[in-house]
């Protein structure tokens, strides 16, 4: 069994934290909130350069809550993408292939990035779709008696 | 191959935009940039084109490749090499002999002023340089050569970036770093030995994406990585600031996690990212594992006496030797964060310093 540093006897009481900051970081999100209704422009938060303790982190995410969308990417590593229950407010947890968080963000936004399709996307996936179509419809003919 | 822009050449190899979106958020993070510019990166990354990249191996241990090249997210350096295009690394490519020597020739011709190179290890100059030879020249010829048609020179390790083991006393090859070698050319240092995995990405990705080298520090490091001490960001500084010091490696302290200051940790002098980014995919750090920084990302750190000298004792010139310069560092840094806690720490442990030297017969450290 590998030996995790959570496993090794040494007490650390690290003593920092936001503390009374988790409410700035509310008082921040709202508004956001507020400029992305007013503009549509979406915003991020990224969770990991903010020193969050593990209580701060408890506070911040019992103070959203949980929505009703909750979306799985599995792209080198998986992300998890869930909704807060505040509308338009999303977490978002990058991993890698090791499940090691790379990347952490609170996403202001309509429709999370990751989650939507980019436009010049479209026209190749239109154009792929036609060439599947095209060669099904060959191997539909062949195989027809 | 580095005509095609980055962009074309993920679509070919099948790297999605949710993939290179989620890389470059990574990125973004990790190099403490404001988180928009994930989607900001991968947009202008996508329409940019690789750049040529020459990786020279001098004086050194491997070390350094062995860092970039077993990073723990491989998913995200099989990207970056999707991002940069490198036509030289002597250890890593498939030619050897004459046809590697071809393809470093024809990289350069190609893309003469605008190609990178990569410097890892110091140069040895005693003697005409005949300490260090590769295809029948020196390095210190290879060095000149290449260095002329470079865009920019990036140097990995603190072989490469400072002299480092090669440079210490007494030096018989007479080694010497990459800026004392080359002028006019824009030289990041990414010091360490080896560098952090990630702020060697970091460091080539910035330099892709926005088409331009990172702010650096005085000592030619990119801030952004280099901008705080280990000490600034370990997570032990509150028992630093409480005056909790661990004495001996298996006392209650030590136990109990506290600082490390009086086991000659070097945390205080020593800026990288280490804290922030740490190793073997974010595990941990030095610190986290009981051992003080031996602050190998410093000019000098393996000539500044022991390792296990409190760098009070050093600085006061009791053990080791430092530069004035790392003196005033260090009584800047103990003043702004320690306050009176630390110096009143520093001094405590300088008289433990000046007990052992007095019980023990004055060791010189090798």
């Amino acid at each position: 069994m590998t030996l995790r540093l959570a496993d090794i006897a040494v007490r650390v009481d690290p003593g920092y934290g936001l503390g009374g900051g988790v409410t700035a970081v509310l008082f921040e999100i709202a508004e956001r909130l507020e400029h992305l209704a007013e503009t549509g422009q979406a915003d991020i938060i990224d969770l990991r350069s903010l020193p969050l303790s593990p209580d701060d982190r408890e506070r911040l995410q019992s103070a959203l809550g949980a929505g009703e969308v909750e979306a799985t990417v599995t792209i080198d590593g998986i992300s998890k993408v869930r909704e807060t229950g505040i509308a338009g407010v999303w977490w978002i947890e990058h991993r890698d292939t090791r499940g090691e968080v790379i990347a952490e963000l609170l996403e202001i936004a309509r429709v999370p990035d990751i989650l939507s399709v980019a436009h010049d996307e479209l026209g190749r996936a239109a154009a792929a779709l036609r060439a599947r179509i095209a060669g099904r419809g060959n191997g539909a003919s062949e195989e027809a008696p | 191959m580095t005509h095609s822009t980055i962009g074309d050449l993920l679509l070919q190899n099948g790297v999605s935009r949710r993939a290179f979106l989620k890389y470059c958020t990574a990125m973004a993070s990790l190099m403490a940039l404001p988180p928009s510019m994930g989607r900001a990166l991968a947009e202008t990354l996508r329409a940019a084109r690789r750049p040529s990249v020459i990786y020279l191996s001098f004086q050194e241990c491997t070390g350094c490749a062995e860092s970039l090249t077993r990073a723990f997210s491989p998913s995200v350096e099989s990207l970056l090499f999707n991002v940069i295009s490198l036509d030289y690394q002597d250890t890593l490519m498939a030619a050897a002999g004459h046809r590697a020597e071809e393809a470093r020739a024809q990289a350069m011709k190609d893309n003469d002023g605008e190609y990178l190179v990569i410097v890892d290890g110091a140069i040895p100059t005693a003697d005409g340089g005949v300490y260090g030879m590769a295809a029948g020249r020196t390095y210190l010829d290879v060095m000149q050569e290449v260095g002329k048609g470079a865009a920019a020179i990036i140097c990995l390790g603190t072989c490469s970036s400072f002299g480092g083991i090669p440079m210490a006393k007494p030096n018989p090859t007479g080694a010497r770093p990459v800026s004392e070698i080359i002028s006019g050319k824009p030289i990041v240092n990414i010091s360490g030995c080896p560098p952090v995995p990630e702020v060697i990405t970091g460091t080539l990705f910035q330099y892709v994406s926005m088409g331009k080298l990172p702010e650096l520090d005085e000592l030619g490091r990119p801030k952004v990585f280099f901008g705080n001490s280990i000490h600034d960001r370990c997570y032990r500084r509150p028992f630093y600031d409480e005056g909790k010091f661990a004495k001996t490696f298996d006392d209650e302290g030590a136990r109990n996690g506290w600082c490390l200051y009086e086991l000659g940790c070097k945390g205080p002098t020593t800026y990288n990212a280490c804290a922030t980014v740490k190793w073997n995919g974010g595990t941990s750090f030095p610190i986290e594992s009981g051992h003080g920084c031996i602050g190998c990302s410093e000019p000098e750190f393996w000539d500044k006496g022991s390792f296990y000298a409190p760098l009070s004792s050093a600085a006061f010139g009791k053990a080791g030797n430092v530069s004035p310069r790392e003196a005033a560092k260090l009584v800047g840094a103990a003043a702004v964060v320690g306050g009176a806690i630390g110096l009143g720490a520093a001094a405590v442990s300088r008289q433990r310093q000046q007990k052992l030297a007095g019980a023990a017969p004055d060791k010189k450290e090798g």
